[in-house]
């Protein structure tokens, strides 16, 4: 993008020295360039770094048994979170067939229970343990968005739950 | 008659506006952007699909770091009235002092009996010292007398509540202030996350995609 050199027209004949006029003007065009590749780095930057908050709503504690959410055997899914991101899950109410999964694959679980359940019927229980990290239970919450899982809750699990979970993770050598 | 001459007109855009508007709008982004201000706590959230952003005005935030520790901060208009509250609740006495200087702290990280000291420290020895955090156990559960105190302080409008949890912390912490809302009857909270892409061809991209013309808002 150079400045064309502008011929001189005047002919003063040979022998006279042409005394050449510079420019003063100076390119711009870099300058522009520069500016916007700035703009552009501080736009990205700026919405960038806002953070996100995603909404969790708990159920209210009850002791009686006739106000707790009654969920049917046939469409749950109970998800227990342990130690080392490791997930334990098992369908209706037997923690005995509880099976071992990671944060990879619990998606296709979900969605596999999704699709063989009528939805009103479908239920995710999350039952983080005392070995979970905060890490663990946000992103099983924002695995139920991932997967439009309308129903939802997150309790503590059961002593029985949880001395299997003890076990496994004894028998597993997890630390 | 002299015939018009025909001007070659010179190829040469002049660049100068071109430049003035560019330099205007960057400095007008820079001053315009909102500087992180250097937080006190190191907290490495969590990353979530939701496209919500945090609220910044009125709200009442929990962080737990690393360690599992509880730290607490506020909207700084309903500072001076929860501290009072607080007061109330607990029977203690604040001085004007002792208030001026809390309006002037960035967070709590102490229990409640070394908070006049702890509001006194200035920003170089807070960044220095490790602190025990607000009491969340069952036995001194000093967080949910804040929150008892910023509800009533914040009777008549909203306040948003806020938990700002590290990856590393463990749920217990994370149960054991949820337990501390709870018992103030607040079952809403804002968990603060780190933007991050609905995976493709999942449920909810699907659905944010079909319901791109309706008006609903995308993710709930």
């Amino acid at each position: 993008m150079a400045e064309m050199e502008v011929k001189e027209s005047s002919k003063k004949g040979p022998g006279v020295k042409k005394s050449k006029k510079k420019s003063t003007r100076v390119d711009l065009t870099p300058m522009v360039d520069l500016g916007f590749l700035l703009i552009t780095f501080f736009i990205f930057t700026t919405t960038m770094s806002q953070p996100t908050s995603l909404n969790l709503n708990m159920p209210k504690d009850t002791e009686k048994p006739d106000e707790n959410t009654k969920v049917k055997e046939s469409g749950s899914l109970t998800l227990m979170l342990g130690k080392g991101n490791v997930i334990y899950y098992y369908y209706g109410a037997d923690p005995s067939t509880m099976q071992t999964t990671g944060y990879k694959d619990v998606r296709n679980i979900i969605l596999e229970k999704k699709k063989k359940t009528p939805a009103e019927d479908f239920f995710v229980i999350i039952k983080p343990d005392n070995d979970a990290t905060y890490k663990n239970a946000v992103d099983i919450l924002d695995e139920m968005n991932i997967n439009d899982v309308g129903r939802y809750a997150m309790v503590k699990p059961t002593p029985d739950e949880f001395n299997m979970i003890q076990q496994t993770e004894k028998a597993g050598g997890i630390q | 008659m002299a015939r018009a001459k025909i001007k070659r007109g010179s190829t040469h855009v002049d660049m100068t506006a071109m430049c003035d508007v560019a330099f205007l709008l960057l400095t007008f982004f820079i001053l315009a952007a909102q500087f992180k201000p250097s937080e006190a706590i190191e907290v490495v959230t969590p990353s979530s699909v939701s496209n919500k952003h945090a609220p910044q005005k009125d709200f009442f935030n929990v962080t737990i770091d690393k360690d599992n520790k509880v730290y607490i901060d506020m909207d700084e208009g309903i500072k001076g009235d929860v501290l009072e509250e607080l007061a109330k609740e607990r029977n203690l006495k604040f001085s004007p002092d002792d208030i001026q200087a809390f309006k002037k702290a960035t967070f709590v990280g102490v229990p409640l009996s070394q908070l006049n000291q702890f509001t006194r420290l200035s920003a170089e020895q807070i960044s220095k010292q490790k602190f025990p955090g607000v009491p969340v156990d069952s036995t001194n559960n000093e967080l949910q007398a804040w929150i008892t105190a910023a509800v009533n302080a914040s009777l008549g409008h909203k306040l948003n509540f806020l938990i700002k949890g590290d990856d590393a912390s463990k749920y217990t912490t994370f149960s054991n202030v949820i337990d501390a809302f709870k018992k103030n009857d607040i079952y809403k909270y804002n968990l603060v996350t780190n933007a991050e892409e609905v995976p493709v061809g999942s449920e909810l991209y699907k659905k944010n995609m079909s319901g791109a013309a309706e008006t609903k808002p995308a993710g709930q």
